[in-house]
């Protein structure tokens, strides 16, 4: 089914599902959704399998024509979704009339937001997934003119659904980013590692999927930046000669020769999509331990927004 | 057991397996042999074992598995690692275009190593490069075994975009650039033969214990290979 037609296609949206997991031995990272409980949350709403495809939106100025009815859902950072000039609610299933146009107008709280399309949006298909990844050719950004697409043509109309108010994520939540240090933690001098944990960092303007440039106090190295490339994890911070940590993110290379003195643990992934390139952020340490019994936390409150949405079905 | 693998977390979802800390082709074999260790005893959690040249990442769900039982497993692919012989790797013989538009720093290197350009093409392209791994973006491949002879240091300044199958050396190292992509390798030459294709899998032709030869070949020689498989030069 003929879903939209963009009329503008924002600052920087792309299809996105839950990636690609599986191929960075061939040099390819996994990619996919930034924030993934509002992606799954997003899906779930208009009674998709949590990983369909959906829309990535980044900023604001994101525009696009309904060409059929059908039902939507928009979550994740608020950048102001509005339907013929009427605020859009979010986090509810949301039906749409061929002909209404839905506009993200501006910034008001996280930076990036999800919209999933009953049925989830077609796009093609790279290594059995639909995210874009733009520098391995995979895909590209939207563009003006294009129409979208879903994957299925005749998928029944779901009863609108919605979050309690207490299951929506705060944006922005505090700005401390939990990392696991390591694994080249032996290669900074205590007051290296100190300055790590004890600054704010400011998100550059240079930031991206692939990765967070940070501005702040340099962290000083024992003896130089450089190691033997090595393969590079989700949410690693390296940090070059000039001692500038760069958090690397969803779509970033997947092997590196720069010192990482730390890594942000999964739980807190989404928190730093809802990030805006400006703002602020400081690290703190957690064990091995305390990073799993979060994510084991954070994976149980998701299975419980899960459940309270199929229960609202009928 | 000996001490090695060293074992160390790199963030709560992968372990980072370290061997001696230098780029060397048996350091290398270990490597491989321990992710075919593990590749072939699968374990319900572990998403990928990633070689790289002298360590390896095993990434791991920890909603699926603890990390004490992933440790006490690595003991034993070490044990069985040391009993695997590795199938010997595939040699690509890659059609090359040396110099001119094509290898446009071709004359530096050749001055800075003082040698004649056509002395740097007969031992760049006689040289039988290890595929020690892959990675970077794109399938970029590692590639080691430059000979001394051709020692030169990496560009002050990086180039903003050097153009996809561009074969070029820095330090001990070569590649052949996957996509058209920013690098500070020396470039001598070009092969016109693919090299990542995001549609096929895998997406890339070579895999870590492969060999990679850069044979010089006319301009006409190389365009007359333009877009057709890397695997089709074994």
């Amino acid at each position: 089914m003929k879903a939209f037609e963009v009329l503008h296609p924002g600052v920087h949206t792309t299809i996105q599902d839950l990636g690609r997991p599986g191929f960075m031995k061939y040099g390819t990272p996994a990619s996919g959704v930034a924030d993934r409980f509002s992606a799954r949350v997003a899906n779930s709403l208009v009674g998709n399998s949590p990983g369909a495809a959906l829309l990535e939106i980044t900023l604001f100025r994101l525009e696009l024509l309904a060409l059929n009815d059908f039902a939507i859902a928009v979550t994740g950072g608020n950048l102001s979704p509005m339907v013929n000039g009427n605020p859009l609610p979010m986090w509810q299933t949301f039906f749409l009339k061929k002909g209404d146009r839905v506009a993200f107008r501006a910034r008001k709280q996280g930076f990036r937001a999800y919209l999933a399309v009953q049925g989830g949006f077609f796009g093609q298909n790279f290594l059995g997934s639909r995210s874009v990844f733009v520098r391995g050719l995979m895909g590209s950004i939207l563009k003006a003119g294009e129409i979208l697409e879903t994957e299925g043509a005749g998928v029944k109309p779901t009863s609108p659904k919605s979050l309690a108010k207490d299951m929506i994520p705060p944006y922005p939540a505090d700005n401390f980013l939990r990392v696991i240090l390591g694994p080249q933690e032996d290669r900074f001098t205590p007051k290296g590692i100190e300055t790590f944990l004890s600054s704010e960092y400011r998100v550059s303007p240079q930031s991206d999927r692939m990765g967070y440039r940070l501005q702040g106090p340099a962290i000083e190295h024992l003896h130089g930046a450089d190691i033997i490339s090595e393969p590079i994890a989700r949410g690693a911070i390296q940090v070059p000669g000039d001692g500038l940590p760069i958090l690397l993110l969803w779509d970033a290379q997947v092997s590196g020769g720069y010192t990482k003195i730390a890594n942000v643990i999964s739980a807190d992934l989404d928190r730093v999509a809802q990030i805006m390139p400006g703002e602020s952020l400081r690290f703190r340490a957690v064990t091995l331990k305390e990073a799993h019994e979060l994510l084991r936390k954070e994976w149980a409150c998701f299975e419980q927004v899960q459940r309270f949405i199929l229960e609202q079905t009928g | 057991m000996p001490d090695w693998p060293r074992m160390r977390p790199s963030g709560d979802s992968a372990v980072l397996l370290e061997f001696d800390n230098r780029i060397d082709p048996e350091i290398n074999r270990s490597v491989r042999s321990l992710a075919l260790a593990i590749e072939s005893d699968p374990l319900p959690g572990i998403n990928e074992v990633l070689p790289a040249y002298r360590s390896l990442m095993v990434t791991y769900d920890p909603l699926k598995i603890e990390y004490p039982r992933i440790l006490k497993k690595i003991k034993i692919w070490t044990e069985k690692a040391a009993r695997i012989d590795l199938p010997p790797g595939r040699l690509f013989r890659l059609p090359t275009v040396y110099g001119g538009v094509h290898g446009p720093d071709l004359k530096r290197v050749a001055e800075t190593v003082k040698l004649s350009p056509a002395e740097v093409i007969r031992v760049f392209s006689e040289t039988r490069f290890l595929v020690y791994f892959i990675g970077f973006i794109c399938g970029l491949a590692y590639l080691g075994g430059l000979p001394e002879s051709l020692r030169v240091p990496r560009l002050p300044t990086p180039r903003t975009l050097v153009p996809a199958g561009s074969v070029g050396l820095a330090g001990g190292q070569a590649n052949a650039i996957s996509t058209d992509q920013p690098s500070g390798f020396n470039y001598i030459g070009r092969t016109f033969t693919t090299l990542y294709h995001p549609q096929i899998f895998p997406p890339i032709p070579f895999l870590s214990g492969d060999e990679v030869q850069f044979i010089s070949v006319s301009e006409e020689g190389a365009l007359e290979e333009r877009g057709k498989k890397a695997t089709d030069f074994l």
